[in-house]
């Protein structure tokens, strides 16, 4: 029994170490970030000794780059870009994945094979044309613009779908007695049961028009118009190698995710597990 | 699904239905039509043009684009280099990300704050996780080398670069697997396990026999989604490698050069026809994905 | 009941973080959008719009993009009709961009002007800017290429400084010498991208060329152009560090870490340099070296054009800017800052006088009579056609292979040349 009981315990210990070890190969760039944000630009490219912590903590990078790049109105750039999207998503969704759900009507499957068909379709088909589009509405350059593509969405709809299809029948019978007409069954009764699901399409949705880049990077190209994932992207560029620049940059685009994550680190695991388990 | 006798006329009930449901999907169709049905054939369309100045005075040149893709080495180079930065960052990320959700599922010390910290990548802006990687790699300056005592040329030697550049897509995407795959192993009973160790079954023997079938379709979804992310790789070449780096004909990804033609070299005619032969690779891929899927996942 | 908390309390986070904001977009008078894509050159310029709003009481904001976005952001602005207000033109696209309309026409606002006289400025550079007889941009500035060298690294080598009486061959045995490949030490740097700054340099002074002077075909198959580009070759295997090296940091960051003692860089980098401590402790400035069959000294030179949009709103506000920018006063007061030379004729003195740390002269004296016998000094104006983006990009793609195996630089360079001439007879003209 003891030698069990040792057992279980070196596994346990062995478990651990691996954990340790991978956390360590995840945190290292984020260390190093931070690290090579506080030096100056000869210590950071300096080899002959090669120096790990900065020898004076210099805050003269995230000065420059505070200055140099109007991260408010980035950062208000993302938070409005990711509202909408999420806004538009969860209201277009919830509405679309009752009707593919809960009602018969003529033209129901059609509709829903077209928003399948659209799931299997890599994203880059539609961007030319979606960058045309925009820019014909001389949109180019506008929070309107950033949000466009996620104005609807067809993998929402899937998920919300999945969502209400696992809820009992008889409560939309009993609400139909009650004298309640469709929509009145839909908004009071149905809507706030799916709650869950929209949550989680709120924060995929939230995760990725966040990460998103491309899209971005094409269609709004005015340095106060973009998002923080594309400002950072164009940063590279100007500020060639200037890595303690580069970093702190990064590390300033970075933390408020970090702090919003950390925070609702619960919502947010969830969210992408239901969300991602659904498909 | 009981009444779908065509021309019977409709009753009040179903009349309702037919209005409601029309108005319930009416918004997300008409986004979805012309937000994606539309530039479907839009992108088809522009993939016979020749793109003049500005996007003005296209002239239609047939199937001369496709002529040119099919003989253009580079295109071919681009598509073998996202394959094989999907056969690095697939399976590795997927058994990483298998084994690490094993021991979180176990209840121990510490169990949310490695989920935490796992998780930390996804949430990263990509620009930042590029720049730091590449910080990393350099070979002058860089961590890895200076730290080791080596000189290797991690993203430049057009021998290595590729792998170096999905192992930042494996650390990248390994959070997001772990999540999805703890939140499947959750639903495998718990009595199976109880069982097992009954029969005197080691904890490897009960993975194998246990939880591999049983996680098999959440296993299946994860593989096919991640193909088709890594298949559509953009952001880490585009911040990771720059235009005179000599590794970057051996790594650029297919929907790099898609962009640069689009939307850097003004050409998107061309830029189309290669997102064409990239919607081809996905639905060939998709579809033997499919097929094979029948052979090793086990659904309940 | 905790989730749907958590799924508020984020809500309203996100709206109450978005009300302080939207309140303010409009205000009374919006700042004129001024971009550019050298972020060395930002401070200077914003200084000088600064003094522009003083003047005119109308703001102006300097945005800078990096090379490459820069150009997507007016490609996208072209498309779209959402150009900037002001803006830089340089040669690689401005023809494409005045064939279409896209700058607005100068030609009326320089007539009625007293303060801009096109004669004023270097005539090379208001040519790139003349499409069809008429003026579609205000000359800015002008740069010319020098010899950087490390001091240090040649004092410890014994060596004597880079100076008028170099040739290439001096520079490749000086290169040589300095290359301890154990010490980490190279004697040169540059990588496929640094054309403009190095290797165009030496193909137009041994005789050879990029572009046919009707601009109509490629150079990279003659022979004097393939004796430079071996050359490098040379250059290459001898006493640069290893390519990928090169490819992954670029040339200024190699000579600021102390890893090359010598580069080849534009007027430009001024205003950079003189931030970087090390390079102001150890590195200075010398001319260019000469082709010793030839005689022919030859530094590229371009220069830059303030442009605005054609379908801005405010065109009487942005011709101000151009014409504020074009003043000699400004001119000359870019000089001064060190930001560039101004396109202005006989501003280039008080460029070279900007900073006593580097000696500024060979930047001018190449663009001067020489004063050596048998040379010739030479300028040229960097090569372009109607698109030379495309080759440019593709120049570079191309000689990535020769680079990593020198042996092959003439082979790639001719082949490259057809490639070439297929671009360039593919070219919308």
């Amino acid at each position: 029994m003891q030698s069990m009981e040792t057992k279980r315990k070196v596994t346990q210990i062995a478990i651990h170490i691996i954990l340790i070890i991978f956390s360590f190969i995840m945190l290292v760039p984020f260390a190093w970030m931070a690290l090579t944000a506080f030096k100056s630009t000869t210590e950071a490219t300096q080899v002959n000794p090669f120096v790990i912590f900065p020898s004076q903590w210099l805050t003269d990078s995230f000065k420059k780059v505070w200055n140099n790049m109007s991260f408010l109105l980035l950062y208000k750039n993302t938070l409005l870009l990711i509202f909408w999207r999420v806004v538009c998503a969860v209201l277009t969704a919830t509405m679309a994945g009752y009707g593919f759900s809960r009602l018969e009507f003529k033209g129901r499957d059609m509709m829903f094979n077209l928003i399948l068909f659209q799931m299997m379709i890599p994203s880059q088909i539609f961007l030319i044309p979606q960058y045309v589009m925009v820019s014909n509405m001389k949109m180019t350059n506008t929070i309107f613009a950033l949000v466009f593509p996620g104005i609807v969405t067809a993998f929402g709809t899937f998920l919300l779908k999945q969502a209400y299809m696992g809820l009992p029948k008889d409560l939309e019978e009993a609400a139909r007695m009650d004298g309640c007409n469709i929509f009145q069954t839909f908004l009071l009764i149905m809507a706030p049961l799916a709650r869950s699901s929209m949550v989680a399409l709120a924060i995929f949705t939230a995760v990725f028009a966040y990460k998103d880049l491309m899209w971005p990077l094409v269609v709004n190209t005015s340095a106060t118009k973009m998002p923080l994932s594309a400002a950072l992207a164009t940063m590279q560029g100007q500020y060639s190698s200037n890595y303690p620049d580069l970093m702190a940059a990064s590390l300033i685009a970075c933390v408020p995710m970090i702090v919003l994550y950390l925070i609702f680190q619960k919502q947010f695991i969830e969210g992408i597990a239901t969300s991602g388990g659904k498909l | 699904m009981a009444n779908k006798s065509g021309k019977a006329p409709m009753t009040s009930w179903e009349k309702n239905q037919f209005k409601w449901g029309w108005i319930f999907i009416l918004p997300t169709m008409i986004g979805l039509i012309a937000l994606n049905i539309y530039p479907i054939f839009a992108t088809v369309y522009q993939s016979f043009f020749k793109t003049g100045d500005f996007g003005r005075g296209n002239i239609f040149v047939g199937l001369e684009n496709y002529a040119t893709m099919v003989k253009d080495a580079e295109v071919w180079q681009s598509l073998w280099n996202t394959i094989k930065y999907a056969i690095i960052e697939v399976p590795f990320s997927i058994c990483i990300a298998l084994v690490l959700a094993v021991f979180l599922n176990r209840k121990m010390k510490g169990r949310s704050v490695y989920r935490a910290i796992f998780f930390l990548p996804m949430i990263a802006a990509p620009a930042a996780v590029a720049m730091v990687w590449r910080w990393l790699y350099n070979s002058q300056f860089g961590l890895l080398n200076n730290l080791f005592g080596i000189h290797v040329e991690w993203i430049s030697n057009p021998k290595i670069a590729w792998i170096s550049v999905a192992v930042i897509g494996v650390w990248s995407i390994l959070g997001y697997n772990i999540v999805l795959f703890i939140a499947g192993l959750q639903d495998i009973p718990h009595d199976y396990y109880e069982a097992a160790e009954i029969d005197g079954a080691s904890g490897v023997a009960a993975f194998f026999n246990i939880t591999l079938p049983l996680l098999s379709p959440t296993i299946f979804f994860v593989l096919i989604t991640r193909v088709i992310g890594a298949m559509q790789m953009f952001d880490l070449v585009y911040m990771v490698m720059d235009r005179t780096n000599p590794a970057l004909p051996k790594t650029q990804s297919i929907v790099y050069l898609f962009y640069q033609y689009s939307f850097n070299f003004g050409n998107k005619g061309y830029g189309s026809a290669i997102v064409m032969l990239l919607l081809a690779v996905i639905l060939i891929v998709t579809v033997i994905q499919n097929v094979g899927q029948k052979k090793w996942v086990f659904y309940n | 009941m905790k989730k749907r908390f958590a799924a508020m309390a984020m809500a309203s986070a996100m709206v109450l973080s978005l009300t302080p904001v939207t309140g303010m977009t409009t205000m009374a008078a919006d700042p004129l959008q001024v971009v550019i894509w050298d972020s060395n050159q930002q401070a200077g310029i914003q200084e000088i719009c600064d003094l522009f709003e003083e003047e005119t009481g109308i703001p102006a904001k300097v945005e800078v993009k990096s090379w490459d976005s820069y150009w997507q952001l007016l490609e996208a602005g072209a498309q779209g009709g959402d150009l900037p207000d002001v803006f830089w033109m340089h040669s690689n696209n401005s023809q494409m961009y005045m064939k279409n309309d896209m700058l607005l026409k100068l030609d009326d606002y320089i007539e009625a002007s007293d303060v801009i006289d096109i004669e004023n400025y270097m005539p090379e550079v208001t040519e790139l800017y003349t499409w069809d007889g008429s003026y579609y941009a205000i000359p800015k500035d002008y740069d010319t290429i020098a010899l950087w060298y490390n001091k240090t690294m040649f004092d410890e080598a014994g060596l004597a400084y880079p100076d008028n009486t170099w040739t290439w061959d001096d520079l490749y045995d000086a290169a040589v010498a300095l290359t301890d490949k154990d010490k980490g030490q190279y004697g040169f740097a540059l990588n496929p991208g640094n054309n403009q700054d190095t290797y165009y340099n030496t193909v137009y002074s041994m005789g050879g060329y990029i572009v046919s002077e009707d601009h109509k075909s490629s150079g990279y198959d003659d022979p004097n152009t393939i004796k430079a580009m071996e050359y490098y070759g040379k250059l290459l295997t001898d006493a640069c560090p290893n390519p990928t090296t090169m490819s992954e940091t670029g040339t200024d960051v190699l000579m600021s870490s102390g890893t090359v003692a010598m580069i080849m860089q534009g007027s430009w980098m001024i205003a950079g340099f003189l931030q970087n401590e090390y390079m102001c402790e150890n590195c200075d400035v010398a001319i260019l070296p000469y082709d010793a069959e030839t005689g022919v000294r030859t530094s590229i030179c371009n220069g830059l054009g303030w442009a605005a949009s054609a379908m801005t709103d405010r065109p009487d506000d942005c011709w101000k800017l151009l014409e504020w920018f074009g003043s000699k006063e400004m001119q000359i007061k870019q000089a001064e800052l060190g930001v560039t030379m101004s396109a202005y004729e006989g501003t280039s003195d008080t460029w070279v006088n900007c900073t006593d740390v580097f000696n500024l002269q060979p930047y001018l004296e190449v663009a001067g009579e020489s004063q050596d016998e048998g040379v010739t000094n030479e300028l040229v104006l960097r090569p372009y056609t109607y698109n030379t983006t495309v080759w440019e990009t593709a120049a570079t793609n191309a000689f990535v292979e020769a680079w990593a195996d020198p042996s092959k630089m003439a082979e790639v360079s001719t082949n490259y040349a057809a490639q070439m001439n297929q671009y360039i007879a593919q070219e919308n003209n």
